[in-house]
């Protein structure tokens, strides 16, 4: 009894201390790792990835996979930046609508995203990556292949203005990081991801609409994903095809490595927040304890191998395909 | 949507001036057989002007088929009249699309082309001489295989050496330092010929200069993302140390400006190169102090006006010294004294060039280490 509790126990806890053992051994390897200014510098890297990682964070629960992440976000940033620039491109006139402008169109690509995975029922990895092509296409389309840039000083306020050594974005996170957990652990559409997770035919014999649930769940990721694409403008400043570049790689490895079972059922955004925050904290660390580039890509892979070990009780499922 | 219906429109045109260039080619064939199997041409009247490059989304080959497309303009024939072969990344289709247009053009073929690879360069270059035809070729070649080796056919080989312009922008970065303090640099991809250049070019630069330490060379994979997160760890690494930026590209020195910005560091010295507009415009702002342009328009034109005029004989290539063979592209410093007038002259309107000028603005013979 007493072992299975320690088990339990540790496969709860086992990513929150990957993260601390990480951040001590580069804190003993290099102190100025551990400064404000470049906490700082670990949270502006991670905000983008923790947006789009909640989004498919929900996905992940459901049993299901969404690999549309770097379409959406390139779509979104760029209608963004265009609708902005020609609204009057300064938050102060009416160019701020172009932030719910943003969210409504990662809505609608979520939205068709799940119709086709539902209705069409076609595996959710392959309707879902379909969609971030045709995302990433249609970004191609409305740019040309050119940078937009997004110069505005208020809206840059994201990333140069600082409260506690922080910048805006980071609290900016951490309010949306909490709508997740509320829409997670208070709302019956957060209930019901668990339900199509742990048991699909179980949850739809006892009455739940799981159609729906997909879809409702796909249209919310697409919203996650329209903020973390704001915030990567926000970070850069510049809205192109190529925003949306690496986010699938970063969000999918976080969510695992934060412990959330890619069968579904298990997991949260939590998990998430010390997923994302392990992989940046991997990121910057080897830059500035002096590892080349190449090594950091090994050590990513060989940790999402440690932190699925760690994490999840593999005996109690028959998942080995 | 009308211009999905423009681009039909043009396909259907391509592909019948493909069908008349077939016929035309399938007729000059029977009159050549008179003269007997393998006899050498002096000359074509008119032959096709083919282009052969990856795809057009990418701005870069976009802007060198716009080159081609000029040329065939200033010949006075509709930009249509370049035939496009794209192989998508895909060597195989590269030279499978040479070997099916010199089969139907029966080699009365002008070709501009970069293989895709250097292995596959031999292969094409080959096919067309055995065909007759005539081709010059960009970026992709191995050092073994050189134009005068194929008497007139394999007209021209044109590359670009990044590795003193980058050494020049990293002079101008070195003396805006004082000669002094730390550097880091921020490359491509690593195993890119173009990212280990321009490393070098820093490398060459900095011997001249002890006083200046490179703290670090990180690969940022030519990703303005990517760069910003590697600026900002070489920030917490080095802090004060670095007092200047040396950046593989122009995309890698926006996201390095970016890391900066969010530090409130204004004034620190950056180099890139590329010559993108955005990039140039950041020149005569002094954010960055030199970044290097290297025509890829004059680039897509000269290639296939070399290939089109030792196709119709106007200049014998076996007669050209070899430094006229085989040759570096131009490159262009952008720096901030220069940016607005080279804006108004290169970006803001395309110059008209002089497509018989073949040797002018290139940069001498490719030397091979």
């Amino acid at each position: 009894m007493n072992g299975i509790l320690k088990r339990e126990a540790l496969v709860k806890w086992a990513p929150l201390i990957v993260l601390l053992v990480l951040i001590l051994l580069f804190t003993v390897l290099e102190p100025r790792f551990f400064s404000v200014r470049n906490l700082a510098r670990i949270a502006i890297s991670s905000t983008p990835a923790l947006m789009v990682a909640l989004g498919v964070t929900f996905i992940i629960i459901m049993g299901s996979i969404d690999l549309s992440m770097e379409g959406t976000v390139s779509v979104t940033a760029v209608v963004f930046a265009f609708a902005f620039l020609a609204l009057g491109g300064t938050v102060l006139s009416w160019a701020w609508l172009a932030l719910p402008l943003a969210i409504l169109v990662g809505a609608v690509v979520g939205f068709i995203n799940g119709l086709v995975h539902v209705k069409l029922r076609i595996p959710s990895f392959m309707a879902s990556l379909a969609m971030g092509f045709v995302g990433t296409g249609f970004a191609l389309l409305l740019t040309g292949g050119d940078r937009i840039r997004v110069e505005d000083e208020v809206f840059r306020g994201l990333l140069t203005e600082r409260w506690l050594g922080f910048p805006v974005m980071v609290y900016v996170a951490a309010l949306f990081l909490l709508i997740g957990w509320f829409i997670q652990a208070k709302t019956t559409l957060g209930r019901n991801f668990y339900a199509v997770g742990g048991g699909e035919e179980l949850a739809h014999a006892s009455g739940l609409n799981v159609n729906r649930v997909r879809i409702l769940g796909f249209t919310l990721a697409g919203m996650f994903y329209a903020v973390g694409a704001l915030m990567a403008v926000g970070r850069i400043g510049i809205a192109e095809t190529a925003t949306g570049n690496n986010f699938m790689f970063m969000s999918i490895t976080s969510v695992v490595v934060g412990g959330t079972a890619l069968w579904g059922g298990i997991g949260g955004v939590w998990n998430t927040l010390v997923g994302v925050l392990i992989v940046n904290v991997i990121g910057n660390g080897m830059v500035v304890i002096g590892l080349p580039g190449y090594v950091q890509d090994a050590v990513l892979g060989l940790l999402v191998i440690v932190a699925v070990v760690l994490s999840t009780d593999r005996k109690s499922i028959s998942f080995v395909k | 949507m009308s211009f999905i219906k423009k681009h039909i429109e043009q396909e259907k045109l391509n592909r019948r001036n493909f069908l008349f260039a077939s016929a035309a080619g399938l007729g000059s064939f029977a009159a050549a057989g008179m003269f007997g199997p393998g006899m050498a041409r002096a000359a074509i009247t008119d032959p096709t002007i083919a282009w052969s490059y990856r795809n057009r989304t990418n701005p870069y080959w976009n802007e060198i088929v716009s080159g081609g497309e000029a040329f065939v303009q200033s010949l006075g024939m509709s930009k249509d009249a370049l035939t496009h072969l794209i192989n998508e990344g895909s060597s195989e289709k590269a030279l499978a699309d040479v070997k099916a247009l010199l089969a139907r053009t029966n080699g009365q073929l002008a070709l501009a082309i970069d293989t895709n690879d250097a292995p596959n360069c031999r292969p094409v270059v080959e096919a067309v001489a055995e065909a007759g035809g005539y081709v010059s070729t960009i970026w992709n070649k191995t050092d073994d295989l050189h134009p005068w080796d194929f008497g007139d056919n394999y007209v021209s080989h044109m590359t670009w050496s990044d590795e003193k312009p980058a050494e020049e922008t990293a002079r101008i970065l070195l003396e805006a330092m004082g000669g002094k303090g730390g550097v880091v640099h921020l490359g491509g991809i690593a195993s890119n010929n173009p990212a280990i250049e321009r490393l070098q070019g820093l490398r060459n630069a900095l011997v001249d200069y002890p006083d200046v330490e490179l703290l670090a060379a990180e690969p940022a994979d030519w990703d303005t993302q990517k760069a910003n997160q590697v600026m900002s760890g070489f920030l917490t690494r080095f802090g004060d140390e670095i007092t200047g930026v040396h950046c593989a590209n122009d995309t890698i020195a926006y996201g390095v400006i970016e890391a900066l910005r969010a530090e409130g560091i204004e004034d620190m010295p950056i180099v890139s190169y590329d010559g993108n507009p955005q990039a140039v415009q950041l020149v005569a702002e002094r954010k960055i102090l030199a970044t290097v342009f290297t025509n890829p328009h004059w680039g897509g034109g000269i290639t296939a006006s070399l290939a089109y005029h030792a196709a119709t004989g106007a200049f014998k290539p076996s007669e050209e010294p070899n430094e006229h063979r085989e040759f570096y592209g131009p490159t262009i410093m952008v720096t901030p004294e220069d940016a607005a007038e080279f804006k108004a002259s290169y970006l803001d309107s395309v110059p008209s060039y002089d497509w018989a000028d073949f040797w002018g603005p290139t940069n001498g013979q490719i030397q091979y280490k």
